[in-house]
């Protein structure tokens, strides 16, 4: 009722009514609603846009909290219920327990040889992307990186195994020539290459702009003052873009650290890494305490990591640059 | 370049590997044969049809839409709006504000999937297929907010204030200046939502039970079994949605902008 009350000049020179496009009485009465919205509360206005992001991200703050309180008791195997009272029981036989000792190192060490690797095959690539005169092989690089990040992790293992299974195609070449078949599957190895594979596109893409922002200038300055092209590499360029080294070896170690696909498919179940463990603790040995206080050591463990790289990358990791 | 050939040859190499897995799984699909095998065993598209009748994976992948719709749809507004009010109000705890929500990137995914099953359990949510398509947007929503942000960035205020001095009110202004000026960075963001979920895949195994498997989880359990032909099928389906998303977004908002430095 508002819109009649309030717009009577606006209709007194119109002749028929529906010159006015419904539209612009939606607008108008939107408009109105709008202006009622009282001006003290004019700063709530920023809190209501940004209410339901904090809701969505605090789903996942309460799951935190309900999977920290499950940690803390202790599973009753007569009834599969979690006891009521909390202790630090689990943490305390994590730290005693062979077979989590056991995995955590595999994932640490994976995690070292996964983000070296990384880090060798990201530079070229990133080097090459950034540095290349022609603009279809950096169009053709750059489609490379982004296919695999939408081809999901489950595809791209079940792409390795058909390649590397005992009928698979590097087994086939190989007996043209009278060798193997050899079982290349289901080892430490093998969920190493997959996990360098699935990782190498998020190296690239902290790496790259690194390096983009390292003028080519420099470079030439330094051949010109004799260094080789090695040495300039090593010397100049490397260190220059130590700060997207940095970001990418944390990415692909927290990623690495806390994955689950790779080692289940290419390790079959002999090469678990912690979140493989923390899946067999609630879906094998229905042990919902002791799995949320493995989950919970990996997620300290992850986010502590991710944590240094926003510390290194600087504040706005959002890509919001703030009202000017 | 000229100076760096070893570069560009380790590059290319490089660029063989990152897509080897998807053209075999492509080139598996098309077999004639009964067992996947690679080069195929004759050219045939039968294993394409044999997806459609197989009812468990016809399914699935009903599901995984379902998870993708849901997510995006959630995402859409709530990412959009806080990438605006981010950039055009100031806000005090601006910094934790962020740091707060980047906690789906800095979490890792074991920890959010199995907090969210938690609470999912408590909230008696588990084993529906919508629920999934919300985790999958928590997981996922600083790409949203990154998406839109940067176009709510390049977009001047000076325009919104134009709008407003030529009498545009509040709403407006919103609705006819500022929402079509940011909606490459929503229709980037929503696309990238979208696959990312039509993707995900340890999330939706720890939230699903046998009668709501999602495409990706139905997949990880075939191939614990016998691999057939009609599984390698539905992965090229996963690939070509992944082709035509790389060629939308380079279309929407060029991949180059990845190349430059913040």
């Amino acid at each position: 009722m508002a819109i009649r009350g309030g717009r009577p000049a606006a209709r007194a020179g119109r002749p028929p009514a529906t010159a006015y496009r419904l539209s612009w009485r939606i607008l108008d009465a939107l408009e109105a609603v709008a202006a009622r919205w009282p001006a003290r509360a004019e700063g709530a206005v920023k809190w209501l846009l940004l209410a339901p992001a904090l809701a969505v991200v605090g789903l996942l703050v309460f799951g935190l909290v309900v999977m920290a309180d499950a940690s803390l008791r202790v599973m009753d195997f007569r009834t599969y219920q979690l006891g009521e009272d909390h202790s630090t029981a689990n943490y305390v036989r994590l730290f005693g327990w062979g077979a989590f000792h056991a995995t955590l190192w595999r994932s640490l060490l994976a995690t070292l040889l996964v983000t070296l690797f990384c880090l060798l095959l990201a530079f070229p690539y990133a080097y090459a992307l950034t540095r290349t005169a022609s603009a279809r092989l950096r169009r053709v690089l750059l489609v490379g990186l982004f296919l695999p990040f939408f081809v999901g992790q489950v595809v791209r293992a079940y792409g390795w195994l058909v390649i590397l299974g005992q009928q698979g195609l590097v087994n086939q070449a190989l007996g043209l020539v009278g060798l193997g078949p050899y079982r290349l599957l289901f080892s430490y190895p093998t969920v190493l290459f997959g996990l360098v594979q699935y990782m190498l596109p998020f190296a690239v893409l902290m790496l790259a702009p690194a390096l983009a922002a390292i003028p080519e200038e420099i470079e030439r300055a330094a051949a010109s003052c004799g260094a080789s092209h090695p040495r300039t590499l090593l010397r100049v360029v490397l260190p220059m873009a130590r700060p997207g080294l940095i970001a990418a070896a944390l990415v692909v170690a927290t990623l690495t650290l806390t994955d689950f696909a790779m080692p289940a498919i290419l390790g079959g179940g002999t090469n678990d890494f912690l979140a493989n463990l923390v899946h067999d603790q609630f879906f094998r040995t229905s042990n919902a305490g002791l799995g949320s206080a493995i989950a919970l050591v990996l997620t300290l463990l992850g986010t502590t990591v991710a944590a240094l790289l926003l510390a290194a990358a600087g504040v706005g990791a959002l890509g919001v640059r703030g009202a000017r | 370049m000229r100076q760096a050939p070893l570069a560009g040859g380790v590059a290319l190499a490089l660029l063989l590997l990152l897509a080897a897995p998807s053209l075999v799984v492509a080139g598996a699909s098309l077999t004639a044969g009964s067992i996947v095998q690679f080069p195929p065993e004759g050219l045939s598209l039968r294993w394409y049809g044999k997806v459609l009748e197989a009812r468990e994976v016809r399914d699935a992948l009903l599901r995984s839409l379902v998870v993708a719709a849901v997510c995006t749809a959630l995402a859409v507004p709530a990412g959009t709006l806080a990438a605006i009010a981010l950039a055009r109000w100031r806000f005090r705890a601006a910094l934790a504000i962020q740091l707060y929500l980047l906690l789906p990137f800095t979490v890792p995914l074991i920890g959010s999937g199995i907090g969210l099953m938690l609470l999912f359990g408590e909230l008696g949510l588990l084993g529906r297929v919508w629920p999934v398509g919300i985790a999958c947007c928590v997981i996922n929503l600083p790409f949203m907010i990154w998406a839109v942000a940067a176009s709510v960035n390049a977009l001047d205020p000076e325009l919104e204030r134009a709008a407003a001095s030529c009498g545009a009110g509040p709403v407006q202004t919103f609705l006819l200046v500022t929402l079509p000026a940011v909606a490459p960075g929503i229709l980037a963001g929503a696309l990238v939502m979208f696959v990312l979920a039509l993707n995900e895949f340890l999330v939706s195994l720890l939230l699903v039970d046998a009668r709501t498997v999602t495409l990706p989880v139905q997949i990880y359990t075939q191939i614990r079994g016998v691999i057939t032909p009609d599984l390698a099928a539905v992965s090229t389906v996963y690939v070509l949605v992944a082709a035509a998303a790389v060629l939308l977004l380079d279309r929407m908002v060029g991949l180059e902008i990845f190349l430059r430095s913040r």
